[in-house]
């Protein structure tokens, strides 16, 4: 009997896992050899040599290989960043408004936030490079009818990556705060109630209940943000192509250049594995700090 | 024994007829190009042209932005499923032959091209002396100026040297109008690149000699010097200096809008300026790149685009590809209303305002050419150019470059430094990539 459930459960599971085995598992595993070997994309498997750990020398060395690699790695951190900073407490409050009860409109509101989050990238690009253009763009035509100077938005280096980010928190903060709105729906009514007539004020509520009890969601939003985050390709291949000067050279983009443009497939393998390495080493930190206080509450 | 008669006669039909199916065999041919809508419509009138006397050769046409385009050939393009033909830039080729995504030239064509096209340019076409495309335009670079502009400022002409057009870049500049003197480019390889490697070459400097990289020339010092005084001295505003994907962006709206003096450019861009600016047009003028002080004569570089053939591409379908891109590049395809003797993709290439390199089309347009003021300053230079160096990692040579320009532009670096970078790095990356 025991031996029929077993076999009934491995052929149902077979479908599932011979799809990620295929799709998932030997994709990876065939980035991870490549990274190993010198290869160019436009041969077949059988050309690639192995050559060690040179790649992982290379991107992490001082040639102008190395250069880029590291500075697309930082900037893609500080885009994941500031992107998660800004979306999440965004997304939190935009939720306290929309779930609140005290004014109409809330339903709206979510409808409206969420609707960003619907429109196609490549229109997003469209408009943002025009929003953004420094001596046309309407951004900086309503920044002077305040006395603020022109900004050089993604023109220049320093604030070319901000930018991006301002367009990618535009667009992502509706489905996050859809997320907020989903986790302060679970929170029990009665604790508020309880906390009311132990005279706590708004603040304190916030801050004792909500902010607490959020933390499974706010777990939950900061991986999808961070995962959604280091993905980003799609603004920086429509409107900046990594520019200028490289500010806005994410991996993403970076690896797609050098893998395919370049077709360095071995160099933009390892690129790969090291990206996958990042982005596994910061969510399994994330998931020990979320434990760590869980065990010290 | 009749009807054993009209049964042979009745298989000796279909027999004939199955025997010239398979004579004829159906061809689909799948062109990429980066070319905008008008000038597709152009392509694809020209191969209904050709396919109304083939009919067993069905021809399409796939656009791609500019910036896409070595990605699509990289990805889709260089398959069996990907585009049979693609318009593609020589500084590409070495690599893609390397990569053998693209089909030499049958023996056949390769003679045509040697016989009807300038040897300069069948050799840009040709990678360790095989011949791979069918060459077409060829681009120089020239100084665009607004003689509007000019006037208002009390500039009679154009610049000749660099004292005059530095000079003339600081009468040009007035920020309180937000005009600067002249515009550079950036986030787009080509942009950056050739308009200092013009300046470069018109100084008497070289980007590459015989595959080694001379960025470390005194040739080349004084062109990052003088990068850095147009920088320095405000005559250039690198935030006024941006492309996108598609080659357009801030640094055409600032020229287009009369808030840039002067701007040193291609030739192929003057529809993009007729569409811009309409009437305005008539205020742009062309001149020689001005020469540096280490220079003798004005001179641009040069770099020309080709069609080749995907070497995945079946044996039909190649054969196709090739027959059609003779006949579209030859005399025999004159559409209605071009000079005699010119070829469609001749036609095409002058709507565009780009210079066709074919022997015949230079003839068959040269009134044309000669009484086009914008291109003026474009054909003047085109006996002194120097072609951009085509070597295995042009590519990346060329991101690395930009990379380093980009960086002195916004102040990151100084001249002396990014001199220092730049040799540095090219020597690093074309003596890896020769490998």
């Amino acid at each position: 009997m025991q031996l029929n459930q077993h076999r009934s459960a491995l052929l149902m599971l077979a479908p599932a896992t011979a799809l990620l085995g295929v799709f998932i598992i030997v994709p990876m595993l065939l980035t991870i050899g490549l990274s190993f070997t010198k290869w160019s994309t436009q041969t077949g498997f059988e050309t690639a040599s192995f050559i060690g750990l040179q790649n992982f020398i290379d991107i992490f060395g001082n040639t102008s290989v190395g250069r880029d690699f590291k500075a697309a790695l930082i900037n893609t951190g500080l885009y994941t960043l500031g992107s998660v900073v800004l979306i999440l407490p965004l997304s939190v409050l935009l939720g306290l408004l929309v779930h609140q009860t005290l004014a109409p409109g809330g339903v709206f509101l979510r409808t409206v936030l969420f609707s960003t989050y619907m429109v196609p990238m490549i229109a997003v690009a469209l408009v943002f490079s025009k929003l953004y253009s420094p001596s046309e763009g309407p951004l900086n035509q309503i920044l002077g009818w305040v006395g603020i100077p022109p900004q050089t938005w993604l023109s220049a280096p320093q604030t070319a990556l901000f930018s991006i980010v301002i367009l990618n928190v535009w667009q992502q903060v509706g489905y996050f705060t859809v997320l907020a709105v989903a986790g302060l729906t679970q929170i029990p009514a009665s604790l508020y109630e309880a906390a009311r007539i132990d005279g706590a004020n708004a603040i304190q509520r916030f801050f004792s209940i909500t902010l607490p009890l959020l933390g499974n969601t706010l777990l939950f939003s900061t991986v999808i943000c961070i995962i959604n985050a280091v993905q980003v390709f799609e603004p920086v291949a429509l409107i900046t192509q990594g520019g200028p000067v490289n500010a806005t050279n994410v991996l993403t983009y970076h690896i797609r250049r050098v893998g395919i443009e370049r077709a360095q497939g071995g160099t933009g393998s390892a690129m790969a594995v090291a990206l996958m390495l990042a982005l596994v080493i910061a969510i399994a930190a994330i998931f020990a700090f979320a434990r760590s206080r869980e065990r010290t509450e | 024994m009749q009807l054993f008669r009209a049964f042979a006669r009745a298989s000796g039909a279909v027999a004939a007829l199955l025997s010239g199916t398979a004579l004829v065999q159906a061809a689909d041919v799948s062109f990429l190009t980066h070319w905008a809508p008008d000038t597709v419509a152009k392509l694809e009138a020209a191969a209904a042209v050709y396919s109304a006397s083939h009919p067993d050769t069905k021809i399409t046409v796939r656009a791609v932005p500019f910036g896409d385009l070595l990605t699509t050939l990289r990805t889709s393009g260089g398959g069996a499923d990907g585009a049979t033909i693609a318009g593609i830039y020589d500084a590409w080729l070495p690599d893609l032959a390397k990569d053998q995504l693209v089909a030499p030239a049958p023996e056949a064509t390769a003679a045509d091209v040697t016989a009807n096209w300038p040897a300069g340019v069948v050799s840009a076409a040709s990678a360790k002396g095989t011949l791979y495309g069918i060459p077409n335009e060829i681009d120089v670079y020239a100084l665009n100026y607004n003689k509007r502009l000019f006037a208002e400022a009390g500039i009679a002409e154009a610049p000749k040297t660099w004292d005059e057009f530095l000079a003339a870049a600081e009468k040009l500049t007035d920020k309180s109008k937000g005009q600067q003197g002249f515009g550079l480019i950036n986030s787009w390889a080509a942009g950056v690149l050739h308009p200092f490697s013009s300046l470069l070459v018109s100084n008497g400097g070289d980007l590459v000699v015989d595959g080694k990289p001379t960025l470390d020339s005194q040739a080349a010092k004084e062109t990052f010097e003088l990068y850095e005084k147009l920088i320095a001295s405000g005559y250039s505003d690198p935030s006024m200096a941006t492309a996108d994907a598609n080659t357009t962006g801030p640094f055409l709206d600032n020229f287009v809008s009369g808030k840039t003096g002067m701007i040193i450019m291609a030739n192929w861009w003057e529809s993009a300026l007729k569409a811009g600016m309409g009437d305005a047009f008539a205020d742009i003028a062309t001149a020689p790149i001005p020469v540096g002080p280490s220079g003798d004569t004005a001179r641009s570089i040069s770099y020309s685009w080709m069609t080749v053939v995907n070497a995945q591409a079946s044996a039909e379908e190649q054969a196709a590809a090739w027959d059609f891109l003779v006949w579209l590049n030859g005399p025999e395809s004159t559409p209605e209303g071009a000079p005699a003797g010119a070829s469609a993709m001749g036609d095409i290439l002058m709507s565009m305002g780009i210079l066709p390199t074919r022997t015949s089309d230079v003839a068959a347009f040269s009134e044309r050419l000669a009484s086009d003021p914008f291109l003026k300053g474009y054909t003047e230079t085109l006996a002194a150019a120097k072609p951009f160096p085509t070597v295995l990692g042009g590519q990346e040579f060329s991101e690395s470059l930009q990379k380093t320009l980009e960086a002195m532009q916004f102040g990151q670096l100084n001249a002396a430094d990014a001199q220092a970078t730049a040799q540095a790095d090219a020597i690093e990356i074309l003596e890896r990539n020769a490998q």
